[in-house]
């Protein structure tokens, strides 16, 4: 079960994250389990997969606001450099940041088994 | 102003705009306390929002990058409507580029990405909102500086948030006028006057404060109530009265009361108050009545009346009004034949299709317009006349009206004169109707009127014979040619045994007075028949012909000639 506990160990901004939800712990710890089911993440790998930095762009970016928010600190740092880097569409090893974001996608998933 | 919107309840309305739920979710946690908040999941379901012209946004938080439409071009469409680009946008992002752009779209403020903490977020949209508000309708005084009620800015803004709450509340709009009051302000000083006014507020405010009650005072002396819906006011602000008298220990005061009850809530409050208005000013000076609904029909039928009057003097122009010619008929011989015409006014309006002449003759024969719509059937009907001297050689006389107002034209008599001169006619030609009521207004104007006209010729026909007070007191002091006889003594004749006496007595009187009688409204053969028996020498109504226009009245004229040609 997620618990903040769990959050903080795993890295999370817990503190942040619980304030910009009033403190409020149910509604933060529903609010990231309901992240985990963000498409994003398939967006994001299947378009750096295809070489479709646009659309990759599209997938990071929305993801870094959401993970942002919730202070998922974790992820939100992988995914606001690939964010950066695909805005400038500079030529950087991609598949190698997804892979970092997919593996601390998975770890946060299991927090919550 | 907080106090007021608490104690409705009301809360401004903020439109979340996001493709992300969890940022959408986390806004609206942090607004909600103070804020009526609401979501679009891109630019175009926001725009759709938007476009409701009841949404009245205080407020939209935007987001930039969203499918579908993203922000930016939210922000090019507000900017280019009228209505919607006064409403303040803060857009959230997280890059600064993009906050520079945006501020150039028409953005106000932006919050960042993350967000920042709840108070900061929450801190920026009340100043951004305050800010905004004090640009438009806040800057106005909240309240009446004498009184204490509302200002008429405010009272109409919070009648409209309490109507976005609560829409199902029967609510009436009532203007309330003190009677005469500049002459209390000129009696007794202005401090009086004052005085009154206060005391007025402050019993009205005592009397309906337990209720939804919002109370402004407008125009120095009128007060506009909102309050619960009664059926019937009756004694309602009774209590006013009394109070008053007591508290300014001045003679009796009076109040008007014009009501505009729930049923009109669709329309706005400015407007529904104008009505609660208009029904108060109809009463003025009506000392029977205090309280006055505001009633559609009523309205409507004056705003027609309006409109008529607005219209006329271009109809005139626009050859809108057309003279027609309705037959009278000489029934004494064996075959009637035509006698004379009478011009009768019809007015095709271009958009209102043909108008009555019920509707529009005793409106303008109220506010003297008539006298402009009689010159123009004065000289439509001379110029007819000499058409068909023209046409057939022979002189068919038409009536004209020549309405009460005429009588005062000092210039009545060379007019007519002039118009007679200028188509080549004589003056009998053109026979002037006067209305038996006109007599009543102003008998001495009258018989000098008439006497003069009939020096010169003109022929004077007595209108509505029959109808008045003054008749027959006024055949003794009026020379006349021709009585008409009243259509309603035609029309009932075969209804009721009085009617058909009267008649039989009319057409004594004037071969009395060896005058010609003409009935007017015959409609079949029964009256026709009965009218010849007792003596009427001509008649007119549609038993002979309905009003006709002039090419179609040719006929008339034609056959007339031949009769008259296979005479000699």
């Amino acid at each position: 079960m997620l618990t903040l506990d769990g959050l903080k160990a795993y890295g999370a901004d817990t503190k942040s994250g619980m304030e910009r939800c009033m403190n409020n712990e149910a509604f933060y710890l529903r609010l990231v389990e309901k992240s985990l089911s963000d498409t994003s993440y398939d967006k994001l790998k299947e378009a750096v997969a295809a070489n479709d930095l646009d659309a990759a762009f599209e997938a990071a970016h929305a993801l870094k606001g959401v993970l942002g928010n919730l202070a998922l600190t974790p992820l939100y740092e992988p995914v606001s450099k690939i964010t950066e880097l695909l805005r400038a569409k500079e030529q950087a090893d991609y598949n190698a940041y997804v892979d970092e974001i997919l593996a601390k996608f998975g770890e946060l998933k299991n927090l919550c088994n | 102003m907080e106090d007021f919107n608490e104690k409705i309840g009301w809360k401004r309305r903020i439109l979340i705009v996001d493709d992300e739920e969890i940022n959408r979710e986390i806004l609206g946690n942090i607004l909600q306390d103070r804020y009526d908040v609401f979501y679009a999941t891109d630019g175009k379901k926001a725009m759709e929002m938007l476009g409701d012209k009841n949404s009245d946004f205080s407020l939209i938080l935007l987001d930039l990058l969203m499918p579908v439409m993203d922000g930016f071009e939210v922000l090019d469409l507000l900017q280019g409507d009228e209505v919607l680009k006064h409403v303040p946008v803060i857009v959230m992002t997280s890059e600064k580029t993009a906050e520079v752009k945006s501020i150039k779209h028409g953005a106000y403020d932006f919050i960042t990405k993350p967000y920042d903490m709840p108070e900061v977020i929450l801190a920026r949209c009340e100043r951004i909102i305050e800010l905004n508000e004090g640009k438009s309708i806040i800057r106005a005084a909240e309240k009446d500086e004498l009184t204490g009620l509302y200002t008429r800015e405010f009272f109409f803004e919070y009648i409209r948030r309490f109507e976005h709450i609560a829409s199902e509340q029967a609510m009436d709009a009532v203007v309330l006028n003190i009677d005469h009051f500049h002459m209390i302000n000129e009696m007794y000083g202005r401090e009086v006057g004052d005085r009154v006014l206060c005391s007025t507020a402050q019993t009205l405010t005592e009397m309906f404060g337990g209720e939804t009650f919002i109370a402004s005072r407008t125009d120095a002396d009128s007060f506009y109530l909102y309050m619960n819906h009664r059926e019937n006011y009756e004694g309602v602000f009774d209590g006013l009265q009394d109070e008053l008298s007591h508290l300014t220990h001045l003679p009796r005061i009076r109040f008007r009361i014009g009501i505009c009850q729930d049923a009109e809530k669709t329309l706005p409050a400015e407007n529904r108050f104008d009505h609660a208005k208009l029904a108060c000013d109809q009463i003025r000076g009506d000392y029977t009545r205090q309280i006055s609904y505001y009633n559609k029909e009523d309205n409507d039928r004056e705003l027609y009346g309006e409109r008529l009057i607005n219209d006329m003097e271009n109809a005139i122009r626009n050859g809108d009004f057309i003279v027609y010619y309705q037959p009278k008929f000489d029934i004494r011989s064996d075959t009637p034949h035509l006698r004379s015409a009478e011009a009768l006014i019809r007015w095709n309006h271009p958009q209102l299709g043909m108008i009555s002449p019920g509707s529009f003759i005793p409106l303008f024969e109220s506010n003297g317009l008539i006298q402009k719509l009689d010159r123009f059937v004065w000289e439509e009907a001379a110029g007819q006349i000499r058409k068909w001297k023209e046409e057939y050689g022979i002189a068919v006389p038409v009536s004209v009206n020549v309405s009460r107002i005429d009588i005062y034209d000092p210039e009545l008599e060379n007019r007519l004169a002039g118009l007679v001169e200028k188509n080549g006619l004589t003056p009998g030609e053109l026979m002037l109707e006067i209305t038996e009521s006109a007599y009543a207004d102003n008998a001495r104007g009258l018989i000098e009127t008439v006497n003069h006209l009939r020096e010169r010729g003109f022929k004077i026909e007595m209108d509505d014979f029959g109808s008045g007070y003054s008749s027959l007191n006024m055949l003794t002091t009026i020379p006349i040619d021709v009585l008409k006889l009243d259509m309603k003594f035609v029309r009932n004749m075969h209804k009721d045994e009085k009617s058909l006496k009267l008649v039989e007595l009319i057409i004594d009187i004037a071969g009395f007075f060896g005058v010609p009688l003409v009935a007017e409204g015959v409609e079949d053969e029964e009256q026709f028949k009965t009218l010849k028996e007792m003596g009427c020498d001509v008649i007119q109504g549609y038993y002979f012909s309905k009003p006709v226009p002039a090419e179609e009245f040719g006929k008339f004229v034609e056959e007339e000639k031949r009769r008259r040609d296979a005479i000699c």
